[in-house]
């Protein structure tokens, strides 16, 4: 198992606190693309917030390695995200100041890699998506289907044993979002990426090999 | 800390981010950074026009005054030795009493105008080693060594040449009129006006001039001196001088130098360098908030990019480093394009063209001093006023910083 959940809660405090996640419990397998459905408020979002180390529950484990990554520092934690996972984000979240490439070299930058290396390296991952004739363009310069490829080559470039994508097509139009499941189906056939994927698009299942149902803050049979 | 990524990502931000926003940034630091010197530079100046008007003008070096109960100094042999002081440029010993002078227009014994001024007496020759009243005079000419009754007259006391006493002058006396001079001893002598002098010291301007030789034969005395001016080479080594003309024989002679008999003016230069270090902090701090609020627009702006960079991994001292570098960048250049208005435009131009200040001759005294100072202030100003705010936005959850 490449991960795994353990008695996971989280609460908002307030006036009213609000329990967005209760007592999850579930596994992934290395290899798997699994997508985290449910309504708006199911606490999908807020799961894989949780599992991808950007937020912190409020009880429960996260097992990796047989490490629980809730322990960790946030020093940890960013230096995990940065050798072991990657992010694709509803928006493109893409620099406006760097190129595709640049953006893409950004987390081999942080890794001290070899600037032949990580440009290298970077135009190959750019080449894979589909991009490799897009390598100097800024984003303001691009569709948001090629940003949002930029992004995943971004998430991709270290080669992070789980990708997190959070509703990835929820801002594209319906080819491009075809463009990037098929991508991401593509990446998890071909070299066995691991993906979870928060979607509400119930279409997007058939890209998947498991959908792990949320219905308020718990996980459905 | 990875310091490449926090200089790539400073580099990207500065090259493609918005040209107005950079260019109005760099130009505020550099108006922030000729403010900083311009205005420790033109109250320096000040400062240093008063000081020179008082070397130059009046008190030279160093006064030699007799001992407290004498009324001359007398040790003859030991005044002579100071000019074989070596850095002593010259020394110049002057005869002062307090004279009547008075001017009969018509001279018809109606509407006399008088008063009473300060006269001193000069060994010509010495005194054009020691002041520089001689290249000051603006009507007639300087006394010669051989002239017996002739005077030369401050713009305070002929009037006519605006000055800020005019209606206690003579009412505009001319080059060749005649002035009666009661002196203190009772002697009245008639002299002709050679010359009238103007300085930036309406105390000097009060004075009048005769020679040596002339104020002997009226006080009765030989080879005696009211004062002695004394000029060095180098300004700012007097206590050296004061100590070896102590040592020549003039123990017991009230031995002072200018700035000690400077008085009011000292105490304006005190004020004008305390004036010029509030308005160098008030600068400062203005350039530091500036640089706050441009770098904190800037991080406000990026709040979501700076989410992003965490999430993928970046640690939060790169981010600040980053927003860090950007921020010493446009004080840097503010540094060079600012120091660079003032060395190679204002400077020149001012010494070209100085201000006619009442206390003198102004131009920017720009000191290495004033410009280390500046540099580090401006420098300073830009690391505080990027780093809060990177910290602060940097320090933002992921979560918030991305969705809000």
């Amino acid at each position: 198992m490449i991960i795994e959940v353990k008695n996971l809660k989280k609460t908002y405090e307030g006036r009213v606190p609000t329990h967005a996640l209760k007592d999850i419990n579930f596994g992934i397998e290395k290899g798997e693309f699994v997508a985290l459905m449910g309504r708006s408020g199911s606490g999908k979002s807020t799961l894989l917030h949780q599992l991808g180390l950007l937020d912190t529950p409020t009880t429960g484990e996260i097992i990796m390695d047989g490490t629980d990554l809730v322990t960790f520092s946030e020093k940890e934690k960013a230096d995990f995200r940065l050798k072991k996972l990657g992010y694709v984000f509803q928006s493109y979240a893409l620099l406006p100041e760097l190129t595709a490439l640049e953006s893409v070299y950004l987390p081999l930058m942080l890794l001290d890699v070899d600037k032949k290396e990580y440009i290298k390296k970077s135009s190959e991952m750019l080449d894979k998506v589909g991009l490799g004739d897009r390598l100097h363009h800024l984003p303001k310069e691009m569709s948001g289907g090629e940003q949002q490829r930029v992004a995943i080559a971004r998430a991709l470039v270290n080669n992070p044993a789980i990708l997190f994508a959070d509703e990835p097509t929820a801002n594209l139009d319906s080819e491009s979002s075809e463009v990037v499941l098929e991508l991401f189906k593509k990446l998890n056939k071909e070299i066995g990426q691991t993906i979870i994927m928060v979607t509400h698009e119930p279409d997007d299942k058939k890209y998947v090999d498991r959908v792990i149902w949320l219905k308020d803050g718990v996980i459905e049979d | 800390m990875n310091i490449k990524t926090a200089f790539f990502l400073a580099y990207t931000s500065l090259r493609r981010g918005s040209k107005g926003t950079l260019l109005m940034t760099i130009l505020i630091m550099t108006l922030a950074y000729v403010n900083l010197v311009f205005i420790a530079s033109i109250f320096g100046g000040i400062v240093e026009a008063m000081n020179k008007e008082s070397i130059n003008n009046q008190y030279s070096n160093i006064v030699i005054e007799p001992a407290i109960d004498d009324r001359y100094i007398d040790n003859k042999e030991a005044v002579e030795l100071i000019d074989t002081i070596p850095g002593v440029v010259g020394s110049s010993a002057h005869y002062i009493d307090k004279a009547l002078i008075s001017y009969d227009e018509y001279s018809d014994g109606n509407d006399i105008k008088s008063g009473k001024w300060v006269v001193k007496s000069v060994d010509v020759q010495d005194e054009k080693k020691v002041t520089e009243i001689h290249d000051s005079i603006i009507e007639g000419s300087y006394l010669d060594a051989t002239d017996r009754d002739k005077i030369i007259i401050g713009k305070e006391i002929s009037g006519g040449h605006g000055g800020g006493l005019e209606h206690l002058s003579l009412g505009g006396i001319s080059v060749g009129d005649k002035v009666d001079v009661l002196f203190s001893n009772n002697t009245k002598r008639t002299y002709t006006v050679k010359g009238v002098f103007s300085v930036k010291s309406t105390q000097v301007d009060q004075m009048a001039f005769v020679t040596k030789k002339e104020m002997e034969s009226i006080l009765k005395v030989h080879n005696l001196a009211s004062e002695v001016l004394v000029k060095i080479e180098n300004t700012g080594e007097e206590d050296k001088y004061v100590n070896e003309i102590r040592e020549i024989g003039l123990q017991d002679e009230d031995i002072k130098t200018w700035d000690e008999l400077m008085g009011f003016t000292s105490s304006a230069s005190k004020s004008f360098t305390m004036i010029s270090i509030i308005l160098g902090v008030i600068g400062t701090i203005v350039a530091g908030v500036t640089i706050f609020i441009i770098i904190f627009v800037s991080v406000v702006n990026k709040r979501k990019q700076i989410g992003i960079l965490k999430a993928i991994g970046m640690k939060e001292d790169t981010i600040i480093l980053s927003f860090i570098i950007q921020a010493l960048f446009y004080g840097i250049v503010g540094v060079i394009l600012g120091a660079s208005i003032i060395l190679f435009i204002l400077r020149p131009l001012f010494i070209a063209n100085p201000l006619d200040f009442p206390v003198g001759w102004v131009s920017l005294k720009v000191t290495f001093n004033i410009i280390r100072i500046s540099n580090i202030s401006l420098l300073l100003a830009s690391l505080i006023g990027g780093f809060f705010p990177a910290f602060r936005g940097a320090r933002e959850s992921i979560l918030k910083s991305i969705w809000g």
